[in-house]
């Protein structure tokens, strides 16, 4: 142990009230920091699975015609605007990019999928929805569908081609259960009646009030549709990497391709905006700390001035007296991150239990919470800076007072 | 050995304050400390007698002059450098104790051990017990220092001093803060230390009994050393 840590343990040890103070500071910012950005991530992560879990983390979708951009000739004096691109509705040769998309190590399932604007009705109640044609094997290896399932059965949906799986608000809307009926409009302008063979619950409310799962060849009867897929999705096993495979698969397929960052797009930003705006509140509690903690320690510096003199006249450098104060403010830190981040971890479990009434953009009984272990690092790296920054000032105060001045004033 | 110059300066000169209220606290020290032998200097206040132990004792510097502890000079060295002769080399005892008192009496002995990293935990706890047990004090080793009395204080400051068996003490009116008998009783300690021990001492004191007890007694006034008298003469102060 070193002689300025020894010193300042004793010091930090014997102001017990003060710290105390400094410490409740630093274990609740840290932990109120930790329980606020495991909530506000828990909320967007579940979204984020709920949302790959249905619509897939990468979609392949129209054909795109290639523009030879290297062949054209620039022309003077005119600005060159990018021209639009030309885009073919469907995918005509979905087997083949099924087949070379799963040679990529990222692509765990693919699936195809028809999908089109129709209207239900059952009953007086109408409504738009969104159809979507799946293959059924290959949809449940591709999306959490089969877990989403709340009430029915997933067999009765493939046994029988008249049968549909509406989403759970879609269901409350039309007031339709299990077995009861439902009417979509095709574009030709006749109603086609279907059984309600299930009905799933996404957690995404955009999803779980518009979507109606029919099978592949009716959907495309319906739609009038001369080919079977309008899209691809696809599960990967790296979601995160899927920007890169998507700008990758639209130059291999020449295909629109779209990773599910670039579809959430605004509503990611939302969540980011969201946990960006409760960490600068919550580190404002953690500089907060700071604050006391400087006060703390400045205090303790002016209190203790005719020590420093006395260490200096025994041979302590100016070194050895900031690395006093530094020190205080080291052990505040790590005691306080230490009790912080088991407050956090206990203020997280205390919340997620805590039921809550969620029916909007996303459907949950109860607070949602993330255990990640990087909120505990950025909490405690927060607060660290923090008290080396409230501690500097007063260690470097100290190392400067001149120990002449002092003994001087005491001993004349 | 006893006789060698433990501690010598030369025409020191220092300036204290700023512009208007600059004072020329020192015009030309010269002063000679042998080892084994026990210097006072005694003056009016305000004379130059605590700057001198200062600068003797390497917390200030002079603006002219140099000074010596050993055979090395001292002139010029680096802050960091200057603490660690600091450590090493000298002792300092103050008219109020500056006990740590947060620590025993024990561990206020081993603070200038701990800088100065040489010896281990056991080692500098039977250091300061022994060195306690010389004045005195053996019995209140582990006893806060702020419940000691203010001559057990002082003792404790003594012993602190002479924690890195320093070749100088410097002491700023060791006694000026305690009645006769304890004054007599530190100085007597300090003293038997300080023959015994084969140190140094250079004191400011204001106690004409213990200035008288000195091998060696320098008057200043207004800056300057205006007499030197070994054992025995009259002061003049």
């Amino acid at each position: 142990m070193t002689a300025p840590f020894y010193i300042a343990l004793r010091f930090a040890t014997h102001r017990k009230r003060a710290l105390l103070l400094s410490l409740v500071g630093v274990v609740f910012g840290v932990g109120i920091f930790i329980c606020t950005q495991a909530q506000t991530q828990g909320f967007a992560q579940f979204f984020i699975n709920s949302t790959i879990g249905s619509n897939g983390a990468l979609i392949v979708r129209s054909r795109f015609q290639p523009r030879y951009e290297g062949l054209v000739i620039p022309t003077k004096n005119v600005s060159a605007l990018p021209a639009r691109r030309n885009y073919f509705e469907g995918i005509h040769n979905v087997s083949e990019i099924m087949r070379v998309s799963r040679q990529f190590s990222n692509v765990v399932a693919c699936s195809p999928v028809l999908r089109g604007n129709v209207s239900a009705r059952s009953g007086f109640e109408t409504t738009n929805v969104e159809l979507f044609g799946i293959d059924p094997p290959s949809h449940l290896r591709t999306t959490d569908l089969a877990k989403q399932i709340i009430d029915g059965k997933f067999d009765d949906f493939v046994n029988n081609t008249s049968a549909v799986i509406i989403g759970y608000r879609l269901a409350e809307q039309l007031e339709v259960g299990c077995g009861d009926s439902i009417q979509l409009l095709s574009p030709g302008g006749e109603y086609w009646r279907f059984v309600v063979a299930a009905i799933a619950r996404s957690g995404v409310g955009t999803i779980d009030s518009t979507r109606v799962y029919a099978q592949t060849r009716v959907a495309q009867r319906l739609l009038k549709k001369p080919y079977e897929a309008s899209m691809i999705i696809y599960k990967l096993r790296d979601p995160y990497r899927a920007p890169a495979l998507a700008t990758h698969f639209e130059t291999l397929f020449q295909h629109l391709s779209q990773s599910w960052q670039e579809r959430e797009e605004s509503t990611l930003q939302l969540f980011i905006m969201l946990r960006l705006s409760v960490a600068v509140t919550v580190s404002l509690m953690i500089l907060l700390a700071g604050f006391g903690i400087f006060n703390v320690l400045t205090m303790s510096v002016l209190s203790k001035v005719r020590e420093i003199a006395i260490l200096r006249s025994m041979g302590y450098r100016r070194i050895d007296i900031s690395a006093i104060f530094l020190w205080q403010g080291a052990l505040i830190a790590t005691v306080g991150s230490l009790i912080g981040c088991i407050l956090g971890g206990l203020l997280t479990w205390i919340v997620s239990k805590v039921p809550i009434h969620i029916r909007g953009l996303l459907y949950t009984n109860h607070f949602l919470v993330v255990w990640d272990w990087r909120h505990y690092l950025g909490a405690t790296v927060l607060a660290v800076v923090a008290v080396f920054i409230a501690s500097y000032v007063p260690a470097r105060r100290a190392a400067q007072l001149q120990p002449v001045d002092t003994l001087r004033g005491s001993s004349l | 050995m006893k006789g060698d110059i433990s501690l010598c300066c030369r025409d020191l000169e220092r300036y204290l304050g700023e512009a208007e209220e600059r004072v020329h606290a020192l015009r030309g020290v010269s002063l000679d400390v042998e080892t084994g032998s026990l210097h006072a200097v005694v003056g009016p206040s305000g004379c130059g007698k605590s700057t001198l132990l200062y600068i003797l004792g390497l917390l200030d510097v002079p603006d002219a002059g140099s000074v010596e502890i050993g055979s090395t000079l001292v002139a010029g060295l680096r802050d960091e450098e200057l603490a660690r002769r600091r450590n090493q080399l000298i002792g300092f005892i103050f008219q109020f104790h500056f006990l740590m008192e947060e620590f025993t009496a024990q561990e206020n002995v081993m603070i200038p051990m701990r800088r100065l990293g040489q010896l281990s935990e056991e080692e500098m706890g039977e250091r300061a017990a022994n060195l306690l047990e010389a004045v005195d004090l053996g019995d209140k080793l582990r006893r806060q220092s702020r419940h000691l009395s203010g001559g057990e204080q002082q003792r404790v400051a003594i012993a602190r001093a002479l924690a890195n068996d320093p070749q100088v003490i410097l002491a700023d009116e060791p006694t000026g803060n305690l009645d006769t008998n304890n004054s007599q009783r530190a100085f007597e300690l300090l003293a038997n230390i300080v023959r015994e021990r084969e140190k140094a001492l250079l004191l400011v004191t204001h106690n004409r009994f213990i200035a008288d007890s000195c091998d060696w007694v320098h008057e200043m006034q207004d800056g300057r050393i205006i007499a030197s008298h070994p054992h025995g003469e009259r002061i003049s102060v």
